[in-house]
C-alpha cells in the first residue's frame, strides 16, 4: 500500500470535519484541563457509530465464547488472542486514521481513548473469564465508562515488573491489595481500573521474582483512592493521576481469569502482548503530528512575509520543510507497512516494533521543534498551536517504553539475545 | 413509505478561494476544493429522518461532472440508498432553466417518487430558483424555504420562512420541498455508512439517456448569460467623524451624501 484507499480518504475527511467543528473550538479548555476529554470522545464515538460497531463486535465475541463454554469446548489460542474491537476485517486503516488525525489536534484525547480501549478493555478481553467480560466490557467499549490500566509505580518505570512493589496477599477466598501507582492515564476519572500487583505468598520469595496478578477495581471501593490530575509538560487533554491502595479487599471475581495460573502466562506476559501494537501505534500518532506540523508550516511560510517576501522563499525555511517531507514519507511508509502486515496476519517482531517506535517518536519531536522554530516568536506562543504539538510529541519518546529501552530491544533482536 | 429524491450539488468549498474562469465566466472547478454543498447535507438529513420514521427509500440525484461522484458518495455514506448521476460534457455552463429541465428528466427516472427535497439555494450560484422551476416542470406543488417538514400519509406540511415571516403550507404528494439553514443539523457519515457507500448503486446517465437533445443544454444554448464578473472591491477604511458638538449633523450629512437617507 502506498496511499490511503478511497474509503480511507472518506473516513479521514469525515473525521477532519468532526475535529474542525467539535474539537478545535475546545482545544483551549482541553489544554487547560478544564474539560476532561470523555464527553467529546463519546460524541465522536456516537457520530461515527464507533460505539455501535464496538458493541456488535463485542457481542459476537462473547456469544461465541458462551456457546463454546456451554458445549464444553476449549478456546483456541487464536480466539483468546483476539483483542481487537476496532478496525478488524480488512479495515485496520480506520483505527490508524482516527488515531493519527486526533493526534494532530489533541494527542491527549487519543491517549485517553487508547488507554481505556486498547489497554484497559483489551486486557479484560484477553484475560478475563466470560463473566468478567460481561460485567465490565459492554460499557467500556462504548466509552460510556472509562478504564485505566495501572502498571507503573513511583520506583518502577521501564523496570515495571522487577521494581513493582504493589502487593496482594491471600485473604480467605479473596485478596487484600496494598501499594501505589503513578502516571496512570485516566487515573483521576476511571470507572474501571486494571491493576497489576505482586502476590506475596509469605514464603520468602524475593519481591523481584514474585508472581504478577491482575485485578479489576471499580471507582469508590474502600481503600482505593484516585488522585487529582497531575500537571504535565504536554498531553494536557489526557488526565494523568496517582492511585493509592490501602487494604483494598478484592473478591476472587476481581482476579482476571479467576486463576493464579493463567493459561496466557502471568501478568508479565499479559503486558508484553500489547507491546507490539502499542509501539507501532506510536508511528500512527507521530504521523498525525508530522502531518499537522507540515500543513501549518507550509501555510505559514507562504503567508508570513519578511524583507518584502514570503519566508517560503528563504532556503533555510525550505530546508525545514523538506526535512518534514522526508519525515512524513518515512513515518507514513512505516504506518502503511504495519497496516499491510496486520492484514496479512504477520505483525512486526518486538525488535522491529521497537525500531519503528524509536524512529517515529524522535522524528515527530524533531519536526515539531522545527515547526516552532519556523514560526519564530509566534511559534513560542500557544495561539499558533505548534508549541503544543512539540510538547505532545515529546511524550512519544518517553511513554510506551522509553526510547532508551526501544533501542536496547532493537539491538537485542539483531544480536539474537 | 415515501419514495424520496434528494437533489445534491457539488460546489467549491466556501472556505477556499472561489473563482470564475476568465474566458467564459463559468466556474473554475480547479481553483477550489469540491464538496457536497452544506445545504444539501441538510436536505439529505431531512430525507433520512423521514425514512427512519416512516420507511421508504432515498435516492440522490445530481447533475455535475465526473468528480461530482465524491459528493454523491458523501450523501450515500450518510445513509441514502442509491443515486442517479447525470454527467455529460454537453451540460457545461448550463443555466438554471436548463439544469432544472435535466433534473426533471432525471427525477422522472426514479420510479414512483413521492417527494423531492432540495436545498433552497446552492452556495456557489445562489440563484435559488431550481426547486421552483423543477416543481413547475414536474407539474407538482412547490413548498420552498422550509424550516420544518412534516409528512402525514400523503399530506405534506411545511413551515416556510422568509423575510416577511412564517407561512404554513400544505400540499398533497408528490411535491417539491426546498429546505433552509434552520431545518436540521446534518449527521456525520458513520464508519459503517462510509464502508457501505462503496457498494450502493449509482446510475450514470448522459443527456441522451434522458431523451434531451444536447443542443438544448450547455453554455452556448443557455437562456441567460454572464456578461461580466468582478471580485468584490476590498473593504475601505471607514470615515471617522470627530464630535465637536456637531457630530450628529455631520453623520446625517454623510448619510445624505451617500443617498442612504
Amino acid at each position: 500500500m502506498f496511499e490511503w484507499s478511497e474509503t480511507d480518504e472518506m473516513v479521514r475527511a469525515a473525521i477532519r470535519e468532526f475535529i474542525g467543528k467539535e474539537i478545535r473550538p475546545h482545544v483551549d479548555e482541553l489544554e487547560h484541563g478544564d474539560l476532561p476529554p470523555y464527553e467529546l470522545l463519546r460524541k465522536l464515538f456516537a457520530a461515527f457509530g464507533i460505539d455501535a460497531l464496538a458493541s456488535d463486535t463485542l457481542k459476537k465475541i462473547l456469544d461465541k465464547q458462551r456457546a463454546r463454554e456451554e458445549s464444553g469446548e476449549q478456546s483456541s489460542a487464536k480466539e483468546r488472542g483476539s483483542t481487537s474491537l476496532l478496525g478488524a476485517g480488512g479495515q485496520e486503516s480506520l483505527g490508524v486514521i482516527l488515531c493519527s488525525e486526533l493526534c494532530g489536534v489533541s494527542m491527549g484525547m487519543l491517549a485517553a481513548m487508547g488507554v481505556s480501549m486498547g489497554l484497559g478493555a483489551a486486557t479484560i478481553l484477553a484475560r478475563g473469564t466470560l463473566a468478567q467480560k460481561e460485567r465490565w466490557l459492554p460499557e467500556l467499549v462504548t466509552m460510556e465508562k472509562v478504564a485505566a490500566w495501572a502498571l507503573t509505580e513511583p520506583d518502577s518505570g521501564s523496570d515495571a515488573f522487577g521494581g513493582m512493589k504493589s502487593t496482594v496477599r491471600r485473604d480467605g477466598d479473596g485478596y487484600v491489595l496494598n501499594g501505589q501507582k503513578t502516571f496512570i492515564t485516566n487515573g483521576p476519572y476511571a470507572d474501571t481500573t486494571v491493576v497489576y500487583a505482586k502476590l506475596d505468598e509469605g514464603d520468602g520469595t524475593p519481591q523481584r521474582d514474585r508472581k504478577v496478578l491482575l485485578f479489576v477495581l471499580d471507582k469508590g471501593m474502600d481503600g482505593f483512592v484516585q488522585s487529582k490530575p497531575m500537571r504535565k509538560m504536554g498531553l494536557h487533554s489526557s488526565p494523568t493521576g496517582e492511585l493509592f491502595f490501602d487494604n483494598v479487599k478484592l473478591g476472587r471475581d476481581r482476579l482476571l481469569g479467576e486463576t493464579e495460573e493463567h493459561k496466557g502466562g502471568d501478568g508479565r506476559d499479559s503486558a508484553k502482548q500489547g507491546f507490539v501494537t502499542e509501539r507501532v501505534g506510536v508511528a500512527a500518532m507521530a504521523l498525525g503530528v508530522i502531518n499537522e506540523c507540515q500543513r501549518l508550516c507550509v501555510e505559514y511560510a507562504k503567508q508570513r512575509e519578511l524583507w518584502g517576501k514570503p519566508i517560503a522563499d528563504f532556503q533555510l525555511i525550505q530546508l525545514k520543510l523538506a526535512k518534514m517531507e522526508v519525515a512524513r514519507i518515512n513515518v507514513q511508509n512505516m504506518v502503511f507497512n504495519t497496516i499491510e502486515r496486520a492484514r496479512a496476519g504477520k505483525m512486526p517482531t518486538l525488535a522491529e516494533a521497537s525500531a519503528i517506535k524509536w524512529y517515529s517518536s524522535e522524528t515527530a519531536t524533531e519536526v515539531a521543534m522545527d515547526a516552532v522554530q519556523l514560526f519564530g516568536g509566534n511559534g513560542y506562543m500557544s495561539e499558533y498551536r505548534v508549541e503544543q504539538l512539540a510538547r505532545d510529541a515529546k511524550s512519544l519518546m518517553i511513554y510506551a517504553g522509553s526510547n532508551e529501552v526501544q533501542i536496547t530491544q532493537t539491538a537485542k533482536g539483531l544480536l539474537g539475545q | 413509505m415515501p419514495n424520496i429524491v434528494v437533489l445534491v450539488k457539488q460546489v467549491p468549498d466556501t472556505y477556499s478561494e472561489r473563482k470564475l474562469a476568465e474566458s467564459d465566466h463559468t466556474l473554475d472547478r480547479d481553483s477550489a476544493d469540491a464538496v457536497l454543498d452544506e445545504i444539501n447535507e441538510r436536505a439529505v438529513e431531512e430525507a433520512l429522518l423521514l425514512k427512519e420514521a416512516q420507511g421508504g427509500e432515498v435516492t440522490v440525484v445530481s447533475v455535475g461532472p465526473d468528480r461530482a461522484t465524491d459528493a454523491i458518495r458523501k450523501a450515500l455514506s450518510m445513509g441514502a440508498d442509491k443515486a442517479v448521476h447525470v454527467s455529460d460534457e454537453a451540460l457545461r455552463g448550463s443555466d438554471v432553466l436548463q439544469t432544472a429541465k435535466v433534473l426533471a428528466a432525471a427525477v422522472g427516472k426514479v420510479e414512483g417518487y413521492d417527494l423531492v427535497i432540495a436545498g433552497n439555494e446552492a452556495s456557489d450560484g445562489q440563484a435559488g430558483a431550481v426547486p421552483a422551476i423543477l416543481a413547475e416542470l414536474l407539474g407538482v406543488p412547490q413548498l420552498t424555504h422550509a424550516r420544518k417538514v412534516e409528512l402525514d400519509g400523503t399530506t405534506l406540511k411545511v413551515e416556510r420562512e422568509s423575510e416577511e415571516g412564517i407561512t404554513r403550507l400544505e400540499a398533497s404528494l408528490p411535491a417539491v420541498v426546498s429546505v433552509g439553514e434552520k431545518i436540521n443539523e446534518p449527521r456525520y457519515p458513520s464508519f459503517k455508512g462510509i464502508m457501505a457507500a462503496k457498494k450502493k448503486p449509482v446510475e450514470t446517465l448522459t443527456v441522451a439517456d434522458l431523451g434531451i437533445d444536447a443542443g438544448e443544454v450547455g453554455l452556448g444554448n443557455a437562456w441567460t448569460s454572464v456578461l461580466e464578473a468582478a471580485p468584490k472591491p476590498p473593504r475601505t477604511a471607514g470615515q471617522r467623524v470627530t464630535d465637536e458638538g456637531d457630530g450628529g449633523s455631520k453623520v446625517a450629512e454623510y448619510l445624505v451624501a451617500q443617498k442612504l437617507i
